[in-house]
């Protein structure tokens, strides 16, 4: 008997659970089928079966699911993320993405996998919250819980890597490919620029729409840190202050790292990379501007859509950089 | 104390509560391109289009001289409840010295919520603030039933802007309130200005019914919704919103009341499981709500880029063509030129015409 497919779309949170989903279904005795990295003709069909309005981010989604479909899994998993931390929740697009995929796009519909997650931690290999799945998936109730057990193990190993320094791909394949790791980066260290590179995984580390900024960061010999690097526990000290933090429990993270690393002397400006249309970003992305008002340190936001021109990206990366070299050295003479 | 509070919907019920308070009340002018462009300049560009035009509300309010902000609030996951963390930070960093006072859920955080408490009730007892906060209760349901039927007979009047005219008398009747007896009279007076409104009898396979859906500001606040309501009844289309205040209040702030919102709730969980923030579940509840009390279509309002609303659009043209319900979503930002939407809303009108023509002569 052939194993029952289930695909994962590459988007979204895909980078920071991928290293939990992956093995849990394999656990299960499934197949895990995985889009290719986004492309062009993902993000086309994404944008064509998706409102207009919407961000980047979803439109890709939806360009990977359908990529998925003709991929000819059984099952496409879409979870419902609700909550990671009490009171705190997702933007409503993650929480209605399963309503979305299957009122929106029709040919899913059959396939659809859904559950709900709703934890208090990162952590979200609780395995009640896979319960759903049970009948679907033909699997019993200890299967699953055992898969999670081990699943969160690898989870885990991730995350430890990660806030090494890794880059959160870079983590991923270090748990995939089971690499012990290296003592230092060979990258670490030799620039004497670093930089706060904020925003969510499925900006930064989506090769296509932020037109690989890591790796152009990287190229240049620049040094950046990324909220997922960070310990939780830090990210959340740093917003404790904010009598009203935001509902989004990403959000948080990722104004935690900023407000951690504006008042940090180690590193030497901020890029915040957010999408078209970012509900959530556009007063995560203010309250960053009066915060660089606040402590002078350099802060530029890059905005990125489906649009592709790669040049002008390269320009204002470089453009910040040798502002930011300028102004170091001028600071040392 | 200079007190003031969000533009939204007939503002006499704030204003009138604040009155009854002691306070010195500034009434922002209702929004205007000027008050638009303000609200634009000073916020972030992709912040949902409510909040632009607050800012701007806020800033000509303080112009004005208002020292004390007065809103909601709410914990997500929709933005519109962290709009007053921003306005504040927002107003202060262009140097307003204003107080900005948010009223959230009291069991999350109710030493706040206490502080918010005490800064509007003043010196007032509590007997006092319950009773002007019950008076403007009724106020504002009794408006509500008023509009309500305004804007479902303005299509047939006589004579042309008799309904608008009899509108502006009510709120005024209102703006005299004082306290019980009072709101007894202009209640008198009201049903009578709306019985000697003239209007044409009109058979009901000739009507054309509207429901007005969509996130609560733009729905609520006709000054940045084109006037939807008065397009609509000029085309000659009966209209009601799915949001009116009396039914926001009932179903946030008194419990065990707002029985029917939940009910458009449970219509909706067919398409949005959860409560997604906003009024996205609420949206989808109210299209198949107003299917059910036999309207002819819908017109879906949402500012640019709001995430819940977003939510709904996706799902809609499924759900108009599982119930066969005519859905025309607009999307409302700071650009306020209306030919382009007036455009569609004639075109939506008149196809619904002509399906009810030839529905009805087959």
């Amino acid at each position: 008997m052939s194993k029952v497919k289930i695909g994962i779309p590459k988007a979204l949170l895909y980078t920071y659970y991928i290293s939990f989903w992956k093995p849990f279904f394999k656990k299960l005795g499934m197949e895990v089928v995985i889009p290719g990295n986004t492309n062009k003709q993902m993000v086309d069909i994404g944008v064509k079966n998706s409102v207009s309005e919407i961000c980047v981010p979803i439109k890709v989604y939806i360009g990977h699911t359908l990529n998925l479909l003709e991929k000819n899994v059984d099952y496409i998993f879409v979870p419902r993320f609700e909550s990671i931390r009490k009171n705190r929740f997702f933007c409503p697009k993650f929480m209605g993405l399963p309503d979305m995929i299957k009122h929106g796009v029709k040919k899913v519909k059959d396939k659809l996998l859904s559950c709900s997650i709703k934890t208090e931690t990162d952590d979200i290999s609780d395995y009640r919250n896979y319960l759903s799945l049970l009948n679907k998936l033909d699997v019993t109730e200890k299967e699953v819980k055992n898969a999670a057990v081990y699943a969160s193990e690898k989870w885990n190993k991730f995350r430890s890597y990660n806030k090494m320094g890794y880059t959160a791909v870079e983590a991923n394949q270090m748990v995939e490919k089971d690499v012990s790791v290296k003592d230092s980066k060979q990258f670490e260290h030799n620039s004497n620029i670093k930089i706060g590179l904020m925003g969510y995984v499925y900006n930064l580390y989506d090769d296509f729409i932020s037109m690989d900024i890591t790796s152009k960061l990287r190229d240049m010999g620049i040094d950046f840190i990324t909220f997922d690097m960070m310990e939780e526990k830090e990210l959340e000290e740093s917003i404790a202050h904010m009598h009203k933090k935001l509902f989004w429990t990403f959000s948080n993270k990722v104004l935690g790292a900023g407000y951690k690393l504006f008042h940090s002397d180690s590193i030497d400006g901020i890029i915040h990379v957010t999408a078209f249309g970012c509900g959530p970003d556009s007063f995560l992305g203010k309250l960053f501007e009066l915060e660089s008002d606040k402590t002078g340190v350099p802060f530029m936001t890059i905005r990125i859509d489906e649009h592709t021109g790669n040049n002008h990206l390269q320009t204002r990366i470089e453009a910040f950089i040798d502002m930011l070299k300028r102004k170091k050295s001028n600071a040392v003479s | 104390m200079k007190v003031t509070f969000p533009y939204m919907g007939p503002v006499v019920g704030y204003k009138k509560l604040f009155e009854l308070l002691g306070f010195d009340v500034v009434v922002p002018p209702r929004p205007t391109q000027k008050t638009i462009d303000l609200g634009a300049k000073h916020s972030p560009e992709f912040a949902c289009f409510p909040f632009k035009v607050l800012m701007g509300s806020y800033i000509e309010a303080c112009n004005m001289g208002a020292e004390m902000v007065v809103s909601s609030g709410g914990h997500g996951p929709c933005r519109a409840g962290f709009y007053g963390e921003v306005h504040e930070r927002v107003l202060h960093s262009l140097g307003y010295d204003v107080d900005v006072v948010i009223f959230d859920e009291p069991f999350l955080d109710f030493k706040n919520f206490w502080n918010s408490i005490k800064k509007v009730k003043q010196n007032n007892s509590i007997y006092k603030t319950l009773k002007s906060v019950l008076l403007v209760y009724k106020i504002i349901q009794n408006m509500d039933k008023y509009e309500k039927i305004i804007h479902r007979i303005s299509p047939y009047e006589v004579k042309k802007g008799s309904c608008n005219k009899a509108w502006r008398l009510i709120q005024d009747q209102y703006d005299n309130v004082y306290n019980r007896k009072d709101l007894k009279k202009a209640n008198a007076s009201c049903q009578e200005i709306i019985e000697t409104i003239e209007y044409n009898q009109v058979e009901e396979k000739e009507k054309v019914k509207i429901g007005i859906i969509g996130e609560i500001y733009v729905v609520m606040e006709s000054s940045i919704n084109m006037e939807i309501e008065k397009m609509l009844n000029k085309l000659g289309c009966e209209t009601e919103r799915s949001q009116y205040l009396s039914g926001w209040i009932d179903y946030n702030m008194i419990p065990g009341k707002g029985q029917e919102e939940k009910e458009v709730l449970k219509l909706g969980e067919k398409y949005i499981d959860i409560i997604i923030g906003g009024h996205a579940k609420q949206t989808v509840g109210h299209i198949v709500d107003f299917k059910e009390k036999g309207f002819d279509g819908i017109i879906h309002l949402k500012p640019f880029a709001c995430l819940p609303e977003l939510v709904t659009e996706s799902i809609i043209p499924n759900i108009s063509d599982e119930i066969k319900m005519p859905v025309l979503t607009l999307s409302l930002d700071e650009q306020t030129g209306t030919a382009n939407n007036s455009t569609r809303v004639e075109a939506f009108v008149d196809m619904l015409r002509r399906k009810k023509v030839s529905k009805h002569s087959a």
